[in-house]
């Protein structure tokens, strides 16, 4: 579904991606592994349309779609759960969700998908008219996952979706994570935190100084010594 | 009690007797009111783009004063009738204003408050210097409008003009506000990174946002020029920059109608201290830092409290302060979080849990 050849991206004067190369296929969860630095929320940037690649090709559904702004991306069906959750803290759960389909004009088949979205996540469902900024952590990222599946995405990325949050809203994560899988999703999901890669993806790539420097299947990497003490310093 | 006072019954009063002023006050008075209109319209349009967009520009006293300098220069230059330049005057201020949407692409917080602040000095230097055009620091005075075949004065009709744009006006922003714009505005504030990867174009909303305070800000200017039938540069200063803030800090920053409060709240302070001959300097710095310290939301915050009818949908919250009292208390971690794994052995046991270094 998903086909990333020699992709480089500067950051002005510095590289930072200098040679990247990795598929995800259609269906499948594939983690992008790798430490602080690494390039790991650039890819994720590129992919979404933030940043312009200086070469390479992001070829999705048979289309090169590298380059293309954001607003491109989000219809083509690559939408991402950014970082840090990054919800609109003065935006009601509700609203939040309804932004999530900025790029589409269907109106019965946004509201039906909000409802959609309370179904898979009921916790938020009582929260709907509070300030997302007043939700708890894991809440939060409840909103920040439903708010990008608003957008219809045929492939979620996922920015180190267990950061800073307790392991029993990890766990919650991981779970909806195999939810969406178990729906059909795409999932490319990008982690410091190998147990969560290993539990939730199926393929998985380790990135290293820009480039990709190992792959593999993502539940073998737990066991991996070598794999984890030179790429991710353990 | 928010029987009492909705906001549709203050809304209209406030406005019915704004329209009968200039029949039972005198001229001062009168000259205040429509001064009073003036700031509605200027906090409004700042407010769209301090408040709601979050874009923090300092040129809005250069739009103002290009709006004013634009209307009167094509009259007095040109001989053309103030109904074809103000339009004019009105045009250039959102031209020099959607300008300014460029910088604020790639700049945001103190970075873009520094180079509009940069075009605003400029706007001020080129009023002051550029004298054949401008007519330097002693300003101008724009030619008589004419008002006919309507029997009224010149006074009385910019009075009414005022008074029908600050109506207008507000109830647009109000609805452009409530509108997917608002929200695409208010996204941006709260996360422009997360507005622009769910595909919320920036150069579209930014442009607007912008454009938006540069015709608020044109409009009022070119009804400033004949209102006061003199153009001159010391209208448009840092002080009348720090006023537009100070209006849209007082009502609350994104918030409608905080603007037309804060509009009507600041024209009376002025007035009273030139009353009292005090610093204005002084007393709206002062007011300035004070609300921004201890009540960044205006005084709107106040009139929420006591009549919750007054709530609007996309009020501000300042960062870090989303769980006051506004939408109650919620715990950090919740204990009922769902969707616990079934199984704990389906996560295996060496997995580093949480945020922890790995």
């Amino acid at each position: 579904m998903l086909e990333v050849r020699h992709l480089k991206v500067w950051y002005g004067v510095t590289e930072v991606l200098r040679d990247v190369s990795f598929e995800v296929p259609e269906g499948r969860i594939v983690a992008l592994l790798g430490g602080n630095g690494s390039g790991k929320t650039t890819i994720i940037n590129t992919l979404s349309g933030l940043l312009r690649p200086r070469a390479g090709d992001i070829v999705f559904d048979g289309a090169d779609v590298a380059g293309r702004p954001s607003d491109h991306m989000v219809k083509a069906g690559i939408v991402q759960v950014p970082q840090g959750r990054e919800v609109f803290a003065s935006m009601t759960v509700n609203e939040n969700l309804e932004l999530g389909a900025a790029t589409r004009r269907d109106r019965a088949g946004i509201r039906d998908d909000v409802d959609r979205m309370y179904e898979l996540f009921p916790h938020i469902a009582e929260r709907r008219g509070q300030r997302a900024g007043s939700l708890s952590g894991g809440e939060q990222q409840q909103v920040a996952i439903g708010r990008a599946l608003m957008a219809r995405p045929k492939l979620l990325l996922m920015d180190e979706p267990s950061v800073g949050l307790s392991p029993i809203i990890v766990d919650m994560v991981i779970e909806t994570v195999r939810a969406l899988h178990a729906r059909g999703l795409t999932i490319l999901i990008v982690e410091q935190n190998v147990g969560v890669a290993a539990a939730v993806a199926e393929d998985a790539f380790v990135l290293k100084d820009g480039a990709i420097a190992f792959k593999g299947d993502a539940p073998g990497l737990i066991d991996n010594p070598e794999v984890l003490s030179s790429y991710l310093g353990r | 009690m928010q029987v009492l006072v909705g906001k549709r019954a203050f809304l209209t009063a406030l406005f019915v007797f704004l329209f009968v002023i200039p029949w039972i006050a005198n001229e001062y008075h009168t000259f205040v009111a429509n001064l009073i209109l003036l700031y509605v319209i200027l906090s409004l349009g700042l407010n769209l783009l301090i408040g709601f967009a979050g874009q923090l520009a300092l040129a809005n006293a250069a739009m103002y004063g290009i709006g004013a300098y634009g209307t009167g220069l094509l009259m007095k230059h040109f001989g053309l009738p103030f109904w074809i330049s103000a339009p004019g005057g009105v045009a250039i201020a959102v031209i020099s204003g959607t300008l300014l949407a460029l910088p604020a692409l790639r700049l945001s917080g103190i970075y873009l408050a520094l180079a509009t602040l940069a075009f605003a000095q400029f706007t001020f230097w080129l009023m002051t210097h550029w004298t054949p055009v401008t007519f330097g620091a002693g300003g101008f005075i724009p030619p008589p409008i004419d008002f006919s075949p309507l029997p009224i004065t010149q006074e009385t009709g910019i009075y009414y003009l005022s008074w029908g744009a600050a109506l207008v006006l507000y109830v647009f922003a109000k609805h452009a506000m409530e509108s997917p714009i608002g929200r695409a505005f208010v996204a941006i504030r709260d996360g422009e990174v997360a507005a622009q990867a769910l595909g919320i174009d920036l150069l579209k909303y930014k442009s607007l946002a912008f454009a938006l305070s540069g015709f608020y800000a044109g409009v009022a200017g070119a009804l400033y020029s004949g209102m006061l039938g003199f153009v001159g540069p010391e209208s448009f200063d840092l002080l009348q920059m720090v006023l537009h803030k100070a209006a849209v800090v007082l009502g609350g920053m994104g918030s409608v109608i905080g603007s037309l409060i804060g509009g009507v709240l600041l024209t009376v302070l002025v007035e009273l201290t030139k009353e009292f001959k005090f610093s204005i300097e002084v007393a709206f710095g002062g007011l300035l830092i004070v609300f921004v310290l201890f009540q960044p939301n205006g005084v709107i915050v106040f009139v929420r409290r006591l009549l919750p009818g007054w709530n609007e949908r996309l009020h501000y919250v300042p960062p870090g302060k989303e769980t006051e009292e506004d939408f109650g208390a919620v715990p950090e971690t919740d204990p009922e979080a769902p969707a616990e794994p079934d199984d704990p052995a389906e996560v295996p046991a060496t997995q580093p849990r949480g945020g922890g270094p790995v």
